[in-house]
C-alpha cells in the first residue's frame, strides 16, 4: 500500500513539498520512507513510542493523580529536514544574534552606550519590569548574561527563517529535542543507516562545558537548581543534571554562610560556585525578590552580588527578551557587531508609538497582537480568526494600554507533513534551536521543533495542544 | 552528595524492599489459612498486620478480618501508609526527588511499578488473582534491585540506597522470625500435625525455606530456625549478612566526622558476628529480637542524623 501524503495549501511554505509539489532535494529519502510506509504501522509506531515515554516519565506532572496516566506531550513520529546550506546560514545569524544580545545586556548594565547613541530610549530599558536596577556595575565572569538561550525562529512564505522571539532567561525544551532524537533512533534505526543527520547528543557536554567557562575558578562546582518535582519541567531538570554529571538541587539544599553559597551533603558543605537555575529571577531569593518564594535560597542575591557565585543565566536577562525590546534587536547587531543581522525580525508595530497604534486600530483583523510580557501564547490576538467581539475587546485594551502591545503581519509559518487522525497532512511548525554562550559561543544542529497538531492553527505551544518533532539537520542538502 | 538525596534514595530501597515484604507475608498468610483449623484462621491472616504494626488501622477500617478485606487493606487500600500501594506510591515519591542520581533502568524499573499498579487499581485484587499480583511485586523488586545493581556507579548514592534496602529487611526479618516463631512453637504444642506447616510458612515469608533444608535437612527444629535466619552469613535475610552488609556500606561511605551509625553497626554486628545459638537460648529469642530491633532503629535513626540531618 502507498502513503497518501496530503500537499500544502498554496502560498504556504512546505518544508516537504516545493511549490510545485515537488518533494524537495533535501526530503527525497524521508518522502520515500513515507510513501512506503503505512498508517498501521506508522500508528503502531506510534503506540510504541507514547509508551516508551511513559516509561521514561517524560510527562507533564499532574501531581497528585494516582488515577490516569501523566500527560504526555504529542509526538509527531515525521522528522522535520533542515538543509545543510540553511543551517550554517541559520548558525551564523544565531550565533550574532545571540552576542549581540548579551552585548546589550552588558551595556544596559554598565554604560549605557546604545541609549546614549539614540537608539533605544531609556524609558524603554529602565522602566521595563524586567530591568534589575541591581545588576548595575556588576561584574560578571566573560561579560555573559544569557548562557543558555533559546531562539525561536518561523519559516515565512518566502522560504526565508524569521526570529519570533528570544528566550534569554530560563529556555525549556531541549530535553525534548534530545529525547524526540533518541525515540526517533529506536523506532526507525533504518532511517538513521540512510539519511546523513548530524548528531545533536552531546548537547549536555557543551551545556557543562558552557557551565564550568561561566566561572573563572580552575574547577568549579556546578549545579542544577530546579524549583522541585511540581514544575512540569522537572524531567528536564534531572535529565540535564544526571546526564553532566552534577547534583540536582532544590532551594532547601542550599544556604549561604559569608555570603558564599553551600549545599548540604553527607559530608558537610560544599561551596557551590555556578547555578545553572531554572527558577524566575523574582522566586531566587525571598530576600530580594518574592516574599513568599519557598523555592529559592534566603540571601543568594548578595552572595551573587558578591561575586562568589556564578548565575546561568544572570540575572535581569528579561529586559532583552521583552516583545518591546525584540524590534530594536536588528540595531543592536548593527550598533555592537558593526554586522547587518543575518536572521530577519518579523516587522513589528510598537503600539507605544501613536502612530503605529493608529496603523495596528485600522488593521486589526490582518494582524497578531501580542502582549510586550506575554508568553506560552495567552494573552494573544490572531486577527483573522477572531471574532468581531474580540477585535473590539482587543481595540479597548490596546487604547487602554497601548505600551503593553505590540502587532505583527499573520505570518504564514511553514507546514509540514504530520501523523495526524486525517492521515499524513501538513502541519504549521516552528523551530526553538539552543544557543550556549561559554569561551565560544555553540550549538548543536538542530532544536525543538513544535507543531500545531490542529489542521491551520498557527499555535504550536504545547501548553495550547501542540506537539513536538525530531529536527534533523542533514549533513548535506540532499539525500 | 546532596543529603536531601542520600535520604530519598535510602527511602525508596525501604519502601521497595517492603513492598516485597507486604508480598511475601499476605501469600504466606492467605495460604495458612487455607490449611489452618478455623480457630486459628483469623491469627494467621493477622500476622502481616502485626509485622507491619497496622491492626489499629485495619480495625478501624474493615470490621471483620477477612482474606478478601486483608487483600484490600494491605494491596490497593492507600488509606494508609503500610499497603503496597502506598508503599510503591511512596518510593517512586523519592525516586522522582532524586532522579539526577537515578539511572535511566533504575528509574524505568520504579515508574513502570507505579504505572502497573495504577492499572492493577483500575482491575482490582481479589483472592483468586492475588497469587498473580504477590508475584509481580516480587519481580518488580527483584527487577529494580538488578537494575540498580547493574547500572548504578558504586559511588555513595549506591551505598545509601543500598543500606535502605538492609535496614528495611533486618528489621523485618526480626519482626517475622519474633512472631512467627511464637506461633509455630505454640502450634508445637497444640496442634503438633499443623507445627509443619506453620515453621514453613515462617521460612517461606523470608525466603529461607530451600536454604534450611539445604543446611538442617527435612526436620524442622526450633532452634535451628532462629539460628538460621539469625547467625548464618550465607542467608540473604539473615540478620547476620544484613548487618555485615550495614556496617561495610557504612566504612565505604564518605564520612566527615561523623562516626556514630558506624559505631553502632559495627558494635550490632559484633553481637551476632561472635554470637551463637546457645547465648540466644539463654536470654530467650524474643528478648533477643526485640533488642535487637530497638539497635537496629537507633542505627536507621543514626544515619539520618549523621548524614541527612541538617535542622538549622
Amino acid at each position: 500500500m502507498v502513503m497518501l501524503i496530503q500537499t500544502p495549501p498554496e502560498g504556504i511554505y512546505d518544508e516537504l513539498f516545493d511549490e510545485d509539489n515537488r518533494v524537495r532535494p533535501s526530503c527525497r529519502m524521508l518522502e520515500d520512507w513515507l510513501i512506503k510506509s503505512d498508517e498501521d504501522l506508522l500508528a503502531e509506531k506510534r503506540r510504541e513510542a507514547d509508551v516508551l515515554f511513559q516509561r521514561l516519565g517524560i510527562t507533564f506532572n499532574v501531581y497528585g493523580e494516582d488515577q490516569g496516566a501523566d500527560r504526555l506531550i504529542p509526538f509527531d513520529l515525521i522528522p522535520r529536514v533542515i538543509s545543510a546550506s540553511d543551517w550554517q546560514r541559520m548558525q551564523a545569524g544565531l550565533r550574532q544574534r545571540v552576542q549581540a544580545l548579551n552585548r546589550f545586556l552588558f551595556d544596559i548594565y554598565h554604560d549605557f552606550d546604545i541609549i546614549r547613541a539614540g537608539v533605544i530610549n531609556a524609558e524603554q530599558v529602565f522602566a521595563n519590569p524586567q530591568y534589575q536596577p541591581g545588576m548595575q556595575n556588576l561584574k560578571l565572569p566573560r561579560n555573559l548574561y544569557s548562557h543558555i538561550a533559546g531562539i525561536d525562529l518561523i519559516r515565512h512564505n518566502d522560504g526565508d527563517f524569521y526570529v519570533l522571539e528570544d528566550n534569554l532567561r530560563c529556555p525549556s525544551g531541549v530535553s525534548y529535542m534530545l529525547e524526540n532524537r533518541r525515540m526517533m533512533m529506536r523506532l526507525f534505526p533504518e532511517l538513521f543507516a540512510q539519511a546523513p543527520v548530524a548528531p545533536v547528543e552531546h548537547y549536555p557536554a557543551l551545556l557543562g562545558e558552557t557551565l564550568r567557562a561561566a566561572s573563572l575558578k580552575p574547577n568549579p562546582t556546578v549545579v542544577v537548581l530546579t524549583p522541585g518535582r511540581f514544575n512540569s519541567a522537572y524531567f528536564e531538570h534531572a535529565f540535564l543534571a544526571r546526564q553532566m554529571g552534577i547534583e540536582l538541587v532544590e532551594g532547601a539544599d542550599l544556604f549561604i554562610r559569608q555570603n558564599k553559597v553551600f549545599m548540604k551533603t553527607t559530608i558537610g558543605p560544599q561551596q557551590v560556585d555556578v547555578i545553572y537555575r531554572r527558577i524566575d529571577d523574582d522566586f531566587l531569593d525571598p530576600l530580594a525578590g518574592n516574599p513568599d518564594s519557598m523555592l529559592g535560597v534566603p540571601g543568594l542575591y548578595a552572595a551573587y552580588r558578591s561575586g562568589n557565585v556564578v548565575l546561568a543565566n544572570a540575572m535581569g536577562t528579561g529586559v532583552a527578551d521583552d516583545k518591546s525590546i525584540y524590534p530594536y534587536v536588528p540595531d543592536m547587531i548593527r550598533f555592537y557587531l558593526g554586522e547587518e543581522p543575518i536572521l530577519k525580525n518579523v516587522p513589528t508595530w510598537q503600539c507605544r508609538k501613536p502612530r503605529d497604534l493608529q496603523y495596528v486600530l485600522d488593521h486589526l483583523p490582518e494582524l497578531v497582537v501580542k502582549e510586550t510580557q506575554g508568553a506560552g501564547g495567552y494573552g494573544m490576538l490572531i486577527g483573522p480568526k477572531a471574532s468581531k467581539k474580540e477585535l473590539s475587546h482587543f481595540r479597548t485594551l490596546l487604547k487602554a494600554r497601548p505600551d503593553n502591545y505590540i502587532a505583527q503581519p499573520t505570518l504564514s509559518l511553514s507546514t509540514c507533513p504530520t501523523f495526524v487522525d486525517e492521515g499524513v497532512a501538513p502541519r504549521h511548525l516552528d523551530l526553538r534551536p539552543f544557543v550556549l554562550s561559554g569561551k565560544k559561543v555553540q550549538m548543536v544542529p538542530g532544536g525543538l521543533t513544535r507543531v500545531a497538531l490542529k489542521a491551520g492553527s498557527l499555535v504550536v505551544n504545547s501548553s495550547q495542544g501542540g506537539g513536538t518533532k525530531d529536527t534533523w539537520v542533514l549533513e548535506g542538502d540532499a539525500c | 552528595m546532596l543529603s536531601r538525596a542520600a535520604s530519598s534514595l535510602f527511602w525508596m530501597a525501604r519502601y521497595l524492599e517492603r513492598a516485597e515484604t507486604q508480598a511475601r507475608l499476605l501469600d504466606v498468610s492467605l495460604t495458612m489459612a487455607l490449611i489452618d483449623v478455623p480457630e486459628d484462621r483469623e491469627e494467621q491472616l493477622s500476622v502481616p498486620l502485626l509485622v507491619t504494626g497496622t491492626r489499629e488501622v485495619f480495625d478501624e477500617l474493615y470490621n471483620d478480618i477477612t482474606p478478601q478485606n486483608l487483600i484490600d487493606f494491605l494491596v490497593l487500600d492507600d488509606r494508609h501508609p503500610a499497603s503496597v500501594f502506598s508503599v510503591i506510591r511512596s518510593a517512586r515519591d523519592n525516586a522522582l526527588h532524586v532522579r539526577g542520581n537515578l539511572s535511566a533502568d533504575v528509574w524505568e524499573s520504579i515508574n513502570l511499578a507505579w504505572m502497573e499498579l495504577k492499572e492493577l487499581r483500575h482491575t482490582g485484587v481479589t483472592e483468586s488473582n492475588a497469587s498473580r499480583v504477590f508475584d509481580w511485586t516480587r519481580e518488580r523488586s527483584h527487577v529494580f534491585r538488578g537494575a540498580a545493581y547493574g547500572t548504578l556507579l558504586r559511588n555513595d548514592a549506591f551505598h545509601f540506597l543500598r543500606l535502605g534496602t538492609f535496614i528495611e529487611r533486618a528489621d523485618t526479618t526480626a519482626r517475622v522470625l519474633d512472631i512467627r516463631h511464637h506461633m509455630a512453637t505454640k502450634s508445637l504444642e497444640g496442634h503438633p500435625t499443623q507445627s509443619f506447616f506453620e515453621w514453613t510458612a515462617l521460612l517461606h515469608s523470608l525466603a529461607a525455606f530451600e536454604a534450611y533444608q539445604h543446611t538442617y535437612g527435612h526436620n524442622i527444629e526450633p532452634m535451628n530456625v532462629a539460628e538460621l535466619l539469625i547467625l548464618k552469613p550465607d542467608v540473604p535475610r539473615s540478620l547476620r549478612a544484613c548487618l555485615q552488609e550495614i556496617a561495610s556500606l557504612l566504612e565505604q561511605i564518605e564520612s566527615g566526622d561523623a562516626r556514630r551509625a558506624r559505631r553502632l553497626a559495627s558494635s550490632l554486628y559484633a553481637n551476632i558476628h561472635y554470637g551463637d545459638r546457645e547465648y540466644i537460648e539463654e536470654r530467650g529469642l524474643h528478648e533477643y529480637l526485640t533488642d535487637f530491633l530497638d539497635r537496629i532503629q537507633r542505627i536507621s535513626g543514626q544515619i539520618q542524623k549523621d548524614y541527612m540531618g541538617w535542622k538549622q
